[in-house]
């Protein structure tokens, strides 16, 4: 027997009393990208080494297939890409490490690196999840517990495998307590104290007319606008009467070379942003493109800046017209010297190279639908969410949490901030949040 | 959905329908899908895959079936029988074929599933993360809504 089976059979004791401390807490324990994670043992049905899952098509990047499991056929769910981790492709017939869960009535497979031993503990002892150890959304850590000089990660099986509408539901309390609706109760607080109720006036007007929404997102170019907007009126009348006055209201609002190709400055600034990437595949995510002017702009300039990686950008709009024109752009006239590189002669003017052409994909879909993507290392989402439903927007930015790669990062519109759970890399002209880990 | 393959799905309904019913069809505004949605009485559905996964879906209610049928095999068919069924998967079966068809040579690579017909009071189909593109089309013998689902393997 080995030391470690030794230690296996006998459950160790933990916490800082030591011995002292009762075990009524076990947990298996397994290794993920080099961290060690438990989960309660409770919800554990066996272990298994198996192989070639049986592929499920429109299954979700995570669900690697389906495993028969003497007769039970059960789903198997890669944790590794669930969390976003690197995770080694294997050879089709290399057995992999898994973990059998039993969670209320369903059976789950889980991949794991390795699975490593039973540990016994202290339920006191847990503490709770700490943001530093975070490759992994907090929502899914129960705790993290020391043992044997190791820190162990323990996952919360039941939130992560609960079906997941019930998670995404939007909790009643919680979207009123925080989020956009507070941007919109501080605002208000604000006028009323400053004795000018006109700019929540303003902002419904905005909403009702362009749909453009003030929340915390836009709040800071919104104060600043209306108060130049005072200026501009004197005395006239502040409230915005008609669709065109609406316009005049958001002009200064929009990114700089939007509904064009970026100019040399713009660009540049865009590739000093861009953080350094090593990966071999970059992911980006441009939703709502419109015609394509920006995603072609960003093609290029991450092909400039990441001349050996395969890059793909996956390009949405629901405006049907706009985005049927996007993938065959043509250009008759010139074009800033920055995309000379990326060009060629086509039959009725300038177009892209195969190249720049094949790392987009032009989509016709509505993200309110539901978004179907690997994880990304890049958001590219310009002056798009200030026109979407404050709930929206909400469920967009956690989207964009969700979906991007730990130190994945959002370029949004030069006026717009993301806030919680994001911290600021550039401003300015051009706008980049890092995602928190 | 990606740009390239809409257009090639909306004329071959366009082109098949008219050339198989000689007679004036209608296009109807494109949207986009994904809640669960009825199923008129009659669905056709002919599967994708290769590069990329989904599925085509052809619905109508059952007298446009009736209608359709007829005109196809131009004699009155009054019974949904076999025939009928058959008729309208050879339908589905030639929109589909000709728009891939024409995805093909556009260079994207596909390969469909032998079609299948489902009928039915009060039908729903629901997959519900995936977006479907609505194609309707006005007939002479009633509309058609064609309910295109493709989405790239990751």
């Amino acid at each position: 027997m080995t030391a470690q089976t030794e230690r296996e059979a006998k459950p160790e004791v933990a916490g800082p009393a030591g011995k002292a401390e009762k075990v009524d807490f076990k947990m298996v324990t397994f290794s993920l990208a080099g961290k060690e994670y438990g989960v309660d043992i409770m919800s554990v049905k066996e272990i298994a080494k198996a192989s070639r899952f049986t592929y499920v098509p429109n299954a979700s990047t995570f669900v690697r297939g389906v495993y028969n499991l003497r007769g039970d056929i059960i789903s198997v769910i890669d944790l590794r890409i669930f969390f976003h981790l690197p995770a080694e492709r294997k050879e089709d017939e290399a057995l992999e490490s898994l973990i059998i869960l039993k969670i209320d009535e369903h059976v789950f497979g889980v991949i794991v690196d390795a699975i490593d031993k039973v540990v016994g503990i202290a339920s006191s002892s847990i503490q709770p999840p700490h943001p530093i150890f975070g490759d992994i959304n907090v929502k899914y850590i129960k705790g993290i517990i020391e043992n044997g000089g190791k820190l162990y990660i323990i996952l919360d099986v039941e939130k992560i495998f609960a079906p997941e509408r019930a998670e995404e539901a939007p909790k009643p309390g919680t979207l009123e307590a925080r989020g956009p609706a507070t941007g919109i109760a501080a605002a208000d607080t604000e006028g009323t104290s400053g004795g000018d109720i006109s700019a929540s006036f303003v902002k419904e007007t905005l909403a009702a007319f362009r749909g453009f929404h003030v929340t915390s997102l836009n709040e800071t170019w919104f104060r600043s606008r209306f108060a130049e907007w005072k200026n501009e009126r004197k005395d006239a009348d502040l409230q915005l009467r008609e669709e065109s006055e609406a316009d005049a209201f958001l002009e200064g609002f929009w990114s700089p070379c939007t509904g064009t190709l970026w100019d040399e400055g713009y660009a540049a600034e865009v590739e000093k942003a861009l953080p350094p990437i090593e990966a071999k595949s970059i992911n980006v995510w441009n939703p709502g493109c419109g015609k394509g002017y920006e995603t072609w702009s960003l093609a290029c300039v991450m092909r400039k800046r990441y001349p050996d990686a395969r890059i793909k950008i996956w390009a949405n709009d629901s405006d049907l017209l706009a985005i049927s024109m996007a993938p065959n752009m043509v250009f008759p006239e010139s074009i800033p010297d920055y995309y000379i590189p990326f060009t060629t002669k086509g039959r009725n003017g300038l177009v892209f190279i195969q190249a720049v052409r094949d790392s987009i994909f032009f989509e016709f879909h509505d993200v309110m639908n539901g978004n179907t993507l690997p994880p990304l290392d890049l958001v590219l989402c310009r002056d798009m969410l200030s026109f979407v439903a404050p709930i929206d927007q909400r469920r967009l930015m956690g989207d964009f949490i969700d979906k991007l790669k730990p130190k994945g990062m959002a370029l949004c519109g030069a006026n717009e901030r993301l806030g919680e759970g994001w911290s600021a890399a550039a401003t300015g002209a051009v706008a980049a949040f890092r995602k928190d880990q | 959905m990606r740009v390239e393959y809409i257009n090639p799905f909306v004329e071959a309904a366009f082109n098949v329908l008219r050339e198989v019913l000689q007679s004036d069809v209608k296009r109807g505004e494109l949207y986009l899908k994904s809640t669960s949605m009825p199923v008129m009485g009659v669905a056709a559905i002919v599967g994708l895959a290769g590069d990329v996964e989904g599925r085509v879906l052809f619905d109508m209610d059952r007298p446009t079936a009736l209608k359709i049928a007829s005109a196809m095999n131009q004699e009155e068919l009054k019974d949904f029988d076999d025939l009928v069924k058959a008729t309208i998967t050879e339908l589905a079966n030639m929109i589909t074929a000709q728009a891939v068809t024409k995805l093909h040579d556009l260079g994207f690579r596909f390969d469909l599933t032998p079609p299948a017909i489902f009928t039915g009071e009060n039908m729903e189909v629901s997959n519900a993360d995936v977006e479907a593109l609505i194609v309707p089309m006005e007939t002479g013998h009633g509309k058609i809504e064609i309910n295109v689902a493709i989405r790239e393997r990751a």
